[in-house]
């Protein structure tokens, strides 16, 4: 009985808890620049908790350590269903530039499952402002993939000897002997 | 007490300095770096750009002799800018934007299958390689696009064994 | 039925729709203090639907204890939004009177340690020893004030002491006065805000007893935290600001809320600019007042 209003007041009402599992504390300023009177966040319902257990989002940045992965599983172990987490930054997107450290385990996915993704390093705070209104549903996200192709495959493979001119044009004529 | 009375109406005086973002956007600097993009026409698939980024989020895998793809891992981009400084026909652009929130890291990826140009004197791009020489050479790339990291010895791709290990880890 | 039950009755159930409404509005000026845009007016009543609905995840020393004690915690502010005056005449004779008032407001505060016992995390323990500490020195100021008007009523009917008893003396009331300024300056801390949240929604520094709490129960103590501010102004109205108490009926009512509202909108105020102060600091301050109260205590035995 209760469930139906509390999904439809998830979208009001986030309650974030912020963990950061080994990054350089940029995203940690940006997240909370976007809670200060430039960019309030508190105007959309989102408060910042202490506890996981008050949290409806986990907000992670920095990769995932081997020694911080599995504080950082606890925590999402810890927070009550209905939850997203967010991966702000690149460092928690797809590891950054330590993807492949010996302290790094590599992305925050490799311990938690994620739900969203924030890249930028640091992302703005508009663009972390962006990404919670993806996951609540505003807006559409902007992001797609770009495949340019300036060939069909399979392609052959062309001996220079076999090319002569005819004219403008180049023709291929396959000899059995060069 | 009246030092909090002065700082509550103190307080009051600039008003409301929120920034109503999601109505209007800010403008932003004009030397902001937000996404590279990559042209297409223009790129000659000389991977300066994998060569020189920072995350090795630029990977290049050398189909035959003259086709060479290169995949922007959009995941790990740090837009950091060195791949658009380096470029020699100017064919990366950091663009303005940053609102690229997904719920899938592959929504970042962009991926170019481009011919490569060929050398002025001698027409070639590169000798073509017999099976054995394409493991050995160091030119050819041939990079792990669906894992998405470098391959910086070919046999260690061969074997299955990717360069760097995972750490196993027990998550309890 | 009497018809003051009915008052109380209708008590409860502004506090129910009122409180979260109240804290919409603390909300509100200290997000314009701080030059933001701040929450809508709305937004506890969207919190509190949506913790209702999450799941209930229970672990900590003992379940059953902290259920008990959610429940036991909301059933009791509900209690003494039953029993005091807001407005109308309370539902005095033999439903409760101030000794009762007085062991439920302690009750409150005991509610707040048993949940922390009861998750037994080690920031919950810190957070009820400081509740512990606070409550030491706090609970015998907001006794002093309802034994006052008891004083001065000559007796111990609700009704008649949140009448404006405490003035209720020939000449200058001087110990209405004395606790009128002690209440004024104490008054954040009965409330738990700033600057004197330290125990229960110490929510910045540690989340304190409530660190282990989800979903429902954490709804039901929020509103509980909520429902003390609206029971509390209610009491320290109906103590010190009594004037406009006689007129017609509902316009007495209107009335009592509007002086409510003034009431939420100050200690919103005052907790925006305020840092919130150490348990140290805070005990010395409580127990300085709560001598001088024993002094207003003494006056008001000899009848000043």
């Amino acid at each position: 009985m209760l469930k139906n209003p509390c999904e439809r007041m998830f979208g009001r009402s986030l309650w974030v808890y912020h963990a950061n599992s080994g990054g350089c504390n940029g995203c940690d300023i940006e997240v909370l620049n976007a809670l200060t009177p430039y960019y309030d966040l508190e105007r959309f319902g989102i408060k910042l908790v202490g506890s996981p257990r008050h949290a409806d989002v986990m907000l992670c940045q920095g990769p995932a350590l081997r020694a911080t992965a599995v504080a950082l599983r606890r925590a999402y172990d810890a927070m009550p269903a209905p939850k997203l987490v967010f991966a702000i930054g690149s460092c928690a997107c797809g590891g950054g530039t330590w993807f492949d450290s010996y302290a790094v385990l590599g992305p925050v996915e490799k311990a938690v499952p994620v739900n969203f993704y924030v890249p930028g390093c640091p992302p703005r705070p508009e663009a972390i402002i962006y990404g919670v209104a993806v996951a609540v549903g505003l807006v559409e996200k902007k992001a797609a993939p770009v495949h340019f192709k300036q060939a069909e495959f399979p392609i052959p493979l062309y001996h220079p000897g076999q090319l002569h001119g005819v004219g403008d044009l180049v023709v291929y004529e396959k000899l059995e002997k060069i | 007490m009246l030092s909090k009375v002065k700082e509550a109406i103190l307080c009051l005086k600039p008003g409301r300095v929120t920034l109503p973002y999601p109505a209007h956007a800010e403008p932003i600097a004009d030397n902001f770096r937000g996404v590279p993009r990559w042209n297409g026409e223009k790129c000659i698939g000389c991977a300066g750009c994998a060569s020189n980024c920072s995350a090795r989020a630029i990977l290049v895998r050398d189909v035959c002799q003259e086709l060479r793809i290169l995949e922007y891992v959009g995941g790990r981009c740090t837009y950091c800018g060195r791949c658009a400084e380096v470029c020699p026909e100017m064919a990366i652009v950091m663009s303005h934007d940053f609102e690229q929130a997904t719920n899938d890291v592959t929504d970042l990826n962009q991926r170019l299958d481009v011919f490569m140009s060929t050398c002025q004197r001698c027409g070639r791009c590169f000798k073509v390689p017999d099976a054995l020489e394409q493991l050995k050479m160091q030119g050819y790339r041939f990079d792990d696009l669906e894992q998405a990291r470098w391959v910086f010895r070919s046999n260690a791709f061969l074997e299955g064994d990717p360069v760097v290990e995972d750490i196993p880890v027990e998550l309890d | 039925m009497n018809p003051n039950v009915l008052a109380g009755l209708l008590n409860v159930v502004m506090v129910l729709v009122a409180a979260p409404f109240f804290q919409g509005l603390q909300r509100k000026i200290t997000a314009r203090i701080q030059a933001r845009q701040g929450p809508p007016l709305w937004q506890p009543y969207f919190d509190l639907f949506k913790l209702l609905g999450k799941e209930d995840i229970e672990v900590g020393e003992s379940p059953v204890m902290q259920r008990f004690a959610t429940y036991l915690s909301l059933a009791v502010v509900l209690t003494v939004a039953f029993l005091v005056p807001m407005g109308t005449a309370a539902p005095g004779e033999g439903i409760g009177d101030a000794i009762v008032l007085t062991y439920l407001l302690t009750l409150m505060g005991i509610c707040t340690m048993m949940a922390g016992m009861a998750a037994g995390s080690t920031y919950s323990l810190v957070g009820i020893s400081r509740e512990m500490m606070s409550m030491v020195t706090l609970e015998p100021l907001f006794a002093v004030a309802v034994l006052v008007g008891a004083l001065h009523a000559r007796s111990l009917h609700l009704d008649q002491v949140f009448n404006g008893a405490s003035y209720s003396t020939q000449g200058v009331p001087w110990s209405g006065l004395v606790m009128l300024a002690l209440m004024i300056l104490a008054f954040q801390a009965f409330v738990q805000r700033l600057p004197f949240d330290m125990s229960e929604a110490e929510t910045e520094l540690m989340e304190g007893p409530l660190m282990e709490y989800s979903g429902p129960k954490l709804a039901l103590f929020e509103f509980a935290h909520m429902a003390k501010l609206v029971v509390f102004s209610a009491m320290f109205i109906g103590l010190f600001v009594p004037w406009g108490e006689a007129l017609y009926a509902p316009l007495a009512w209107l009335v009592f809320w509007v002086k409510a509202l003034v009431l939420v909108v100050l200690v919103a105020v005052v907790a925006a600019v305020h840092a919130r102060y150490r348990i140290d600091q805070a005990i010395r301050y409580f127990a300085a007042m709560t001598l001088v109260s024993l002094g207003a205590l003494i006056l008001a035995v000899y009848g000043y």
